[in-house]
């Protein structure tokens, strides 16, 4: 609660008070800093593309965020920082965000970055291109302005109180206007070079073998950054890809390069460290999805039932090597007005028997598909596990295999009984959790809405009702509300807060230092000689 | 009588029946050996081999029983193997009989559609076959077939092009036998022999297909086979190396015995062509 | 020969349109829409943009005029644009072509070089000792996956020994040019090339004894052997090369095949080459990266064939032009 209130005061004061973004943190004093060299790094699995205007995954992002910046980033507490907006102001009513932009920023190809660069991407590109970003703009923004060439300012239809956490690069990446405007972005022969404003430039892509990025001598900021070359290397095999990092060819694994047991050999190696800090942004969530169309699970007493069938602390410490936290809610615990005192769901077997027992319902006349996630044996060990238990708890279980096109096909498509998930949270709930519940996001196509079909009023009016509070208390207040409802419903069966392990070496420094871990540009990032 | 003899004398031929019979009395016992689900977490994970002795090979990384595995992959692993085999032998079979026997026109179209096939290499086809139709026990024993019988189908036409020649044969056709009836009755039985030797190194190749597909993560999540072990077992190489090994013996040991059994029966029914493998 | 070669392309023509038709019509029947696929990865729901991909694609309009859409475009040297990378097809292959041409080559070149060696050998001294440990280890290897041989030569030559790169197919960012860049590409080639071709040559190597064996058995090696013509002599004039030519003609008949070994080699080796870009093309449902893969293919592999066929009838004229 504690926690909750202190962050709730930082947000209020960010939100209702003109406030010069605060410097970066800690910089390492100069005189230790060994400029130069190479950091090689994975890439897993390969991009399709670098311009991350039109892609927004995981992969994209952690090589396209040295090049391309948006206006913010975050810190480890979800306070925003300054990135290509040197300040901004929140109007008291809520309804006009401006920002300044930092000066003589030049994009990579020489020409001057300017507020144009910022009203294109808010009302062109992203809003044609950006998932995320269109939502937002039809639903909250009236109109994107360039008073002057540093000044960009948002005027709103109504207050938005998650409206300042959805500047970083994957929610807002910043795209070109000189070379994207009038042209249709999905086929301008100039993505296969892109260029962005960040600290290193594009080099060389060889597909299947390693993208190159070089040091961008007119970097925005003085004396940076610091390395010369950066390498993303494709290994499309786990096992070699811990190899890889044994043998030292290359310095930094992201969160899920290697497999959760590689993981603790690796960090017990000298010289190696690491962390897991970094995603409190993305705040990662896995939960079992009940396709709440079929009869079976309709029954909120089943959901209970299988609920408490599964020991949630074997599976993230037996299967997943530790890495996450068993979840206690909807909201992950590192997201914003998370709730740590609700309803819970520990393991008991004779419980979950008992429950469906009252139930009457005789699950064996309900044989069910179980469609785990196609990213390596670690989810296959997850789907293993959840099927025995289901079995035991008096389930008929078929497992689905499917990659993950025929993963994205099914969910999009409704077409599964029982399907792993994840999403990310992206820090604020009405950014990446209410679109889990909303009744009117049960819409084909996406891994990312309701596609359980999950309908409940009073649900959707108290997520409404906290994401146009002008009053972070009154979003608090609504949000407190709507998780214990979530608690009782059990719409999902949150399983856990994925937690991602960065591994580095030692002589890496300054690697993670914002709630968008490696996705932040290494502008200051340096290798001890 | 003289060819039980003559079988029994190729050292070979005999040690791969018996090893072929071991496993598949395993495959048999394997619910007597190891009752219940080969699924179900039985001991603490990772154990190493020998280190308790009530799991002789050790237990993967959900505490499940390798040696279970084992044996109840036995049954998959080798009925995948036979099916498809079976599959692609009848269709192969039928269209090579018919290109060869019919020649001409017929020939040329149903060549032609094998060369289709053929062109494409079976391993990759067969990738796709499984993943567009999804990874099941079906999937998988039909897309072996269809990307094996394309040989199968050369060979029964190149036999029946020379048998086709034949006085029986052409007896046959003059007093107006009709042409399936001719097929089945004077054709097929005298091409039986090479048919069941190339017959028998497919089911041995297919155990090794089904392998590979599960190693690329295209197998069936709800059947313990060989393959599916070695797939789920690779990352933890390094950490645990019994978890793949054994699997991998298994096949290897299967895979050896078909084709020494193969080659006996070839050796057999080709005296005069010792130690030719086709 | 001309008309020869003429009636082959001819043939080759009519094989590979087939192919083409049957691929496309194989990829038709497979659920799973790449447009909702690829508007499910980024995120977006909503149909709209689901309609603009389609639209782009050309998945909106009839099977037939998508098939013939597709046909004319490979008539003209265009592959398609891949759905996912946004990038032109035939680029996209012709950049990892080489690497796996190298891979598959090598592996080939030194599977028949092995497997012909050990063969002959085990001919030569049939019923030795060496021929036992020959053909014993051609049926081991023989029954090995291929897989398992490339994780365990991984873990003993790169990790334990230390000899070979477990990865790559050079060292990146090294910057070797020339001379220098070779010898480390062959360096890195040795371990993929051998796992991918161990198989093979466990092939030749029982080929090239059976026919050896079945060689010397004939009439004019044994009259050359009642005339007191040297053992070495016979096996090098008379049947070495009776016997290895058929075993080059199946070798080159079944090079295609090595492509769907490559798709395993390449990915536990990292090697970027277009086993794997077929692999991941099929992952993620796109389509005209994996057609335009089994089209390249083919064509290699009716290329391969038509070269053998051609040495074949110099080396043997026996054979007529049919």
């Amino acid at each position: 609660m504690l926690r909750t209130l202190v962050r709730l005061a930082t947000a209020a004061i960010l939100a209702c008070a003109p406030v010069a973004g605060p410097a970066m943190a800690q910089d390492a004093p100069a005189a230790e800093v060994t400029p130069g060299g190479a950091l090689n790094m994975i890439v897993q699995p390969e991009p399709p593309m670098l311009i991350v205007g039109l892609n927004t995954q995981g992969p994209t992002l952690y090589v396209a965020g040295q090049i391309y910046q948006s206006l913010l980033t975050y810190d480890a507490s979800l306070n925003p920082l300054p990135q290509l907006a040197k300040s901004w102001e929140v109007s008291e009513d809520g309804l006009t965000y401006t920002f300044s932009l930092q000066e003589g920023v030049k994009w990579h190809d020489g020409e001057p970055f300017t507020s144009a660069d910022v009203v294109f991407a808010a009302t062109e590109f992203l809003v044609d291109a950006h998932p995320r970003w269109r939502l937002i703009a039809e639903a909250y923004v009236e109109s994107v302005t360039a008073p002057d060439d540093l000044t960009v300012v948002f005027k709103m239809k109504k207050p938005f109180s998650a409206f300042l956490y959805g500047f970083e690069l994957s929610s807002f990446p910043i795209m070109p206007k000189h070379i994207y405007q009038g042209t249709d972005y999905r086929t301008n022969p100039a993505n296969s070079t892109p260029i962005g404003t960040g600290p290193f430039k594009f080099k060389e892509w060889q597909r299947g073998s390693f993208i190159h990025l070089v040091r961008n001598e007119d970097y925005w900021k003085d004396g940076k950054p610091y390395l010369d070359e950066l390498y993303f290397r494709v290994i499309p095999d786990a096992a070699s890809r811990s190899i890889a990092f044994e043998q030292g060819t290359v310095d930094v694994l992201r969160g899920g390069d290697v497999e959760g047991f590689a993981i603790r050999t690796l960090t017990a190696l000298p010289g190696v460290e690491s962390t897991t800090a970094g995603w409190e942004y993305f705040s990662p969530q896995m939960f079992i999805q009940p396709n709440l169309r079929l009869e079976v699970f309709a029954d909120r007493n089943i959901r209970k039932a299988m609920y408490h069938a599964l020991d949630r602390d074997f599976i993230v410490n037996a299967i997943f090597f530790g890495q996450g936290k068993a979840a206690r809610g909807p909201f992950s615990a590192t997201t914003m007005f998370h709730d740590p005192d609700l309803q819970q769901y520990p393991f008991d077997m004779d419980l979950a028997k008992k429950l469906v027992a009252e139930s009457g319902i005789d699950l064996s006349k309900h044989p069910i598909r179980l469609m785990g996630l196609p990213y390596g044996s670690t989810w296959d060990r997850l789907a293993e596990y959840v099927k025995q238990q289901l079995e035991e708890l008096g389930f008929v279980v078929t497992i689905q295999a499917v990659d993950a096109g025929g993963w994205l096909q099914n969910i999009g498509s409704f077409n599964f009984d029982l399907a792993f998930n994840f999403l990310y949270q992206f820090g604020h709930p009405a950014q990446g959790v209410s679109r889990n519940y909303y009744s009117d996001n049960i819409v084909q196509g996406t891994h990312a809405g309701n596609n359980q079909a999950y309908a409940n009023p009073e649900v959707d009016a108290l997520f409404t009702k906290a994401a146009d509070a002008v009053n972070q208390e009154d979003a608090a207040a609504a949000y407190t509300q709507v998780q214990e409802i979530l608690a009782e419903d059990v719409p999902l069966l949150w399983t856990f807060d994925m937690q991602n392990t960065t591994i580095y070496r030692d002589k890496v420094k300054n690697l993670v230092r914002t709630a968008i871990g490696l996705n932040e540009p290494m502008d200051d990032v340096w290798i001890a000689k | 009588m003289q060819n039980l003899k003559r079988f029994s004398q190729n050292y070979g031929a005999v040690l791969g029946l018996v090893i072929l019979g071991l496993i598949i009395a395993m495959a048999l016992a394997a619910p007597l050996l190891f009752p219940g689900n080969p699924w179900r977490t039985v001991a603490m994970p990772l154990l190493r081999p020998m280190e308790n002795p009530d799991f002789l090979l050790g237990t993967d990384m959900l505490g499940r029983d390798i040696a279970a595995g084992i044996a109840h992959g036995a049954k998959v692993s080798l009925l995948i193997g036979v099916v498809s085999t079976l599959v692609a032998v009848l269709i192969g079979v039928s269209i090579g009989a018919l290109a060869g026997f019919y020649g001409g026109r017929v020939d040329d179209l149903l060549m032609r559609f094998t060369e289709f096939f053929q062109i494409i290499p079976a391993f990759a086809m067969a990738v796709v076959l499984v993943a567009i139709f999804s990874p099941n026990i079906v999937s998988i024993t039909l897309a072996i077939a269809v990307v094996s019988w394309p040989g199968v189908a050369r060979l029964v036409r190149a036999e029946f092009l020379s048998l086709r020649e034949r006085e029986f044969v052409q007896a046959a056709i003059v007093i107006g036998q009709s042409g399936p009836r001719i097929i089945m009755t004077q054709v097929l039985p005298n091409a039986i022999s090479p048919i069941i030797v190339t017959a028998s190194l497919m089911v041995a190749t297919a155990i090794l297909t089904e392998s590979a597909l599960s190693f690329l993560g295209l197998g069936d999540r709800n059947m313990m086979s060989w393959g599916f072990m070695i797939g789920a077992a690779r990352t933890m190489l390094r950490e645990a190396w019994w978890m793949s090994f054994f699997p991998g013996l298994a096949i290897l040991l299967a895979v050896l015995a078909i084709n020494l059994i193969g080659e006996g029966i070839n050796d057999l029914m080709n005296p005069h062509l010792r130690g030719r493998k086709k | 020969m001309l008309s020869f070669t003429l009636q082959r392309i001819g043939k080759a023509v009519v094989v590979i349109i087939g192919v083409i038709i049957l691929n496309f019509l194989l990829i038709k029947l497979a659920p799973g829409d790449p447009a909702a696929i690829l508007a499910g990865e980024a995120g977006s729901g909503d149909p709209q943009y689901l309609e603009n991909l389609r639209a782009q694609f050309g998945l909106d309009r009839p099977v037939p005029v998508q098939l013939w859409n597709y046909l004319s475009g490979v008539l003209t040297g265009d592959l398609g644009f891949s759905y996912r990378n946004q990038v032109p097809v035939l680029s996209l292959i012709l950049e990892r072509l080489p690497a796996t041409l190298l891979l598959t080559g090598a592996a080939f070149a030194f599977s028949l070089a092995t497997g012909v060696l050990f063969g002959v050998m085990a001919a030569r001294y049939r019923g030795s000792a060496l021929d036992s440990i020959i053909t014993t280890l051609a049926l081991v290897f023989y029954a090995t996956p291929l897989f398992w041989i490339a994780l365990m030569s991984v873990l003993l030559f790169s990790i334990n020994l230390g000899w070979l790169p477990p990865f790559d197919m050079e060292t990146i960012g090294a910057g070797y040019t020339g001379w220098r860049r070779a010898l480390d590409i062959a360096h890195h080639l040795i371990l993929p090339a051998v796992t991918l071709g161990l198989f093979y040559t466990a092939v030749y190597t029982r080929l090239t004894r059976a026919s050896m064996l079945e060689v010397m058995g004939l009439d004019f090696v044994k009259t050359a052997r009642a005339k007191g013509v040297p053992n070495k002599r016979i096996i090098r004039r008379h049947v070495l090369r009776n016997a290895v030519l058929p075993v080059f003609t199946f070798a080159s008949m079944q090079a295609g095949q090595l492509v769907g070994g490559a798709i395993l080699t390449e990915t536990v080796f990292a090697w970027p080459g277009i086993g794997r870009l077929m692999f991941d093309a099929l992952m993620q449902r796109d389509y005209p990266v994996l057609l335009g893969v089994f089209l390249v293919t083919a064509i290699v592999v009716v290329i391969v064939n038509f070269i053998a066929d051609l040495l074949y009838r110099i080396v043997d004229p026996r054979i007529g032009i049919a």
